[in-house]
């Protein structure tokens, strides 16, 4: 099978400020994706570049192993972003009606009904007097008007509330049954865990990690001891030690990976090993993850 | 096709559900109308030829400002609220939202074309052989093209403010150097030199020759066009320099 999506080295750079740098990474038919990080980690730069919408510094981005801005890959996506801005002086169903004819085989009304839950009376407003909330329904519908085999979704929750949200996620969920690839991105660490097949976390423009939530999860549990030690230790016997995942060595500073740092420790001293320059390091992704809990009790 | 099709009706709606346009586009032309023709200008020696003219004059001034001001300022405002943004990812080619925006604009053109000159009929008696008619009507729908064109260049802009600012201000000195709120004649000469050269006097010059029974002159017909490919070529320059981010 063929990737969805396929980004190699992508960079952008404004004013000298390096926004996104260095970003790869591929998506598979299937997948739910989590574009997860803090404010200004370069989300939704990324994502603008993949549609198209932003040129790239350098770097390649491929949909469906094409041109994003072609429009054979055009048919086959459907896109929410950020700002959700809907044609004025139309009713939602006219507006419904005008994106359906833009795609070959289009969803039917009463399936986009159903799919994002708009009431009859909704149906029938001017687009310019929906609430925020009805917009972003409405504009949910237009990302699905084309039946897309590939969705964006730029941070779709914020100002949704709790039933809305819930409701959304319930449809993404159902969409991902069906075989589409959904692509979105959120600063909330729990819609990340709670609907992703795969989380990308981003930190200052770089990808910090990429994984199931599951591995991810752990990586963030993980700790590291690190220590000068002068005595001809093997590896080997480090290695052999419970709860040691992993042993890196750098010129005579060892460092010890874990998830338990205190057990680990304890063991090391009943070796009685001359032990110089201790130190207990936290994993890399902490940091990014606490801005994303700090921001969440914020919010 | 029926894509585009499409697109050109759903503007129409859209312009007719506009509030703005109604008043700006019919109403103001006609009260201008009334006031030039039964309370200002009262009693004239041709008071009927000066009805017939000074209706061509208001239709013109109606369906310029509508090109310039109801197309440009829309566009910035669509692409300022990130709509044309969305529209990018869609298969809708970029080329038919341009072109239905200009033939939308001008299918209500026609609309506005045919009220305004049936409020003249109903306020002054304006009358005229139907084939006159007809070829005013034409000329003031398809003279308007280089003003569609400025509309799309305003659409180029940043901030809906700007966009109406500067279309308002372009809008008012080209009618009046263009002597559609009054003849050239009584302009100041220095105006009058400045105007010869700018499209507005040459749009309304057409319909007024058709009014005298002539034939727009050929020197009106290529300023309008000159002007046509002037805007077309900024507008795509600057649409260019704009799309590389």
């Amino acid at each position: 099978m063929h990737s969805v999506v396929q980004i190699e080295n992508l960079t952008k750079e404004f004013k000298g400020r390096k926004a996104v740098e260095n970003v790869s990474f591929s998506v598979e038919p299937g997948e739910i994706i989590a574009i997860l990080g803090p404010n200004g980690a370069g989300k939704s730069t990324t994502m603008l570049m993949m549609l198209g919408l932003l040129k790239p510094t350098s770097g390649e981005v491929k949909l469906f192993q094409g041109d994003p801005v072609s429009r054979a890959v055009h048919e086959r996506i459907g896109v929410m972003l950020q700002q959700v801005s809907l044609m004025d002086a139309l009713k939602v169903k006219e507006l419904l009606a005008l994106f359906q004819s833009y795609y070959p085989n289009p969803l039917s009304m009463e399936k986009l009904v159903e799919l994002t839950g708009m009431t009859s009376d909704e149906l029938n407003k001017r687009t310019e007097k929906l609430s925020g909330g009805q917009k972003r329904r409405v504009g949910f519908a237009l990302a699905l008007a084309g039946d897309p085999d590939l969705l964006f979704f730029d941070e779709p929750t914020v100002g949704m509330d709790s039933t809305a949200r819930k409701q959304f996620w319930l449809t993404v969920k159902e969409l991902a049954a069906q075989g589409k690839t959904i692509l979105f991105s959120t600063h909330y660490l729990q819609e990340a865990d709670d609907i992703a097949s795969r989380i990308i976390l981003f930190n200052q423009g770089k990808v910090i990690a990429d994984g199931s939530p599951l591995e991810l999860k752990q990586s963030l549990l993980r700790q590291s001891i690190s220590f000068k030690m002068n005595e001809t230790t093997k590896k080997e016997i480090l290695m052999s030690l419970q709860d040691v995942l992993d042993v890196l060595e750098d010129k005579g500073r060892f460092t010890v990976m874990t998830e338990n740092p205190d057990h680990v420790l304890r063991k090391l001293f009943e070796l009685d090993m001359k032990l110089e320059d201790v130190a207990i390091e936290k994993g890399r992704l902490e940091d990014a993850f606490e801005h994303l809990t700090v921001e969440q009790e914020v919010s | 096709m029926s894509m585009l099709l499409r697109e050109c009706k759903v503007e129409v709606i859209r312009i007719f559900r506009n509030p703005y346009f109604i008043f700006w586009s019919l109403l103001m032309p006609i009260v201008f109308y009334v006031i030039f023709t039964k309370v200002v200008n009262q009693g004239m020696e041709n008071q009927a030829e000066w009805n017939a003219y000074f209706l061509m004059s208001i239709a013109a001034f109606s369906v310029m400002g509508s090109s310039i001001m109801t197309l440009g300022i829309r566009m910035v405002q669509e692409k300022s609220e990130g709509w044309t943004i969305l529209l990018r990812v869609t298969p809708l080619p970029a080329s038919y939202y341009f072109i239905a925006k200009m033939v939308g604009q001008s299918a209500v053109h026609i609309f506005s074309i045919c009220i305004i000159f049936l409020s003249g009929f109903l306020i002054n008696g304006v009358t005229m052989p139907i084939g006159e008619w007809i070829l005013c009507g034409g000329w003031i729908l398809l003279g308007s093209a280089p003003f569609l064109a400025m509309g799309l260049l305003v659409g180029t802009m940043k901030k809906v403010d700007t966009a109406s600012g500067v279309s308002n201000i372009f809008y008012l000195l080209l009618a009046i150097t263009g002597g559609l709120w009054m003849p050239m004649e009584i302009l100041p000469k220095l105006v009058q030199t400045i105007g010869m050269w700018l499209p507005a006097f040459h749009y309304g010059n057409g319909a007024w020759s058709i009014v005298r029974g002539d034939f727009p002159e050929v020197k009106n017909v290529l300023i309008l066009v000159m002007y046509l490919l002037l805007f077309m070529v900024i507008s795509v320059y600057s649409r260019r320099k704009q799309e590389v981010v």
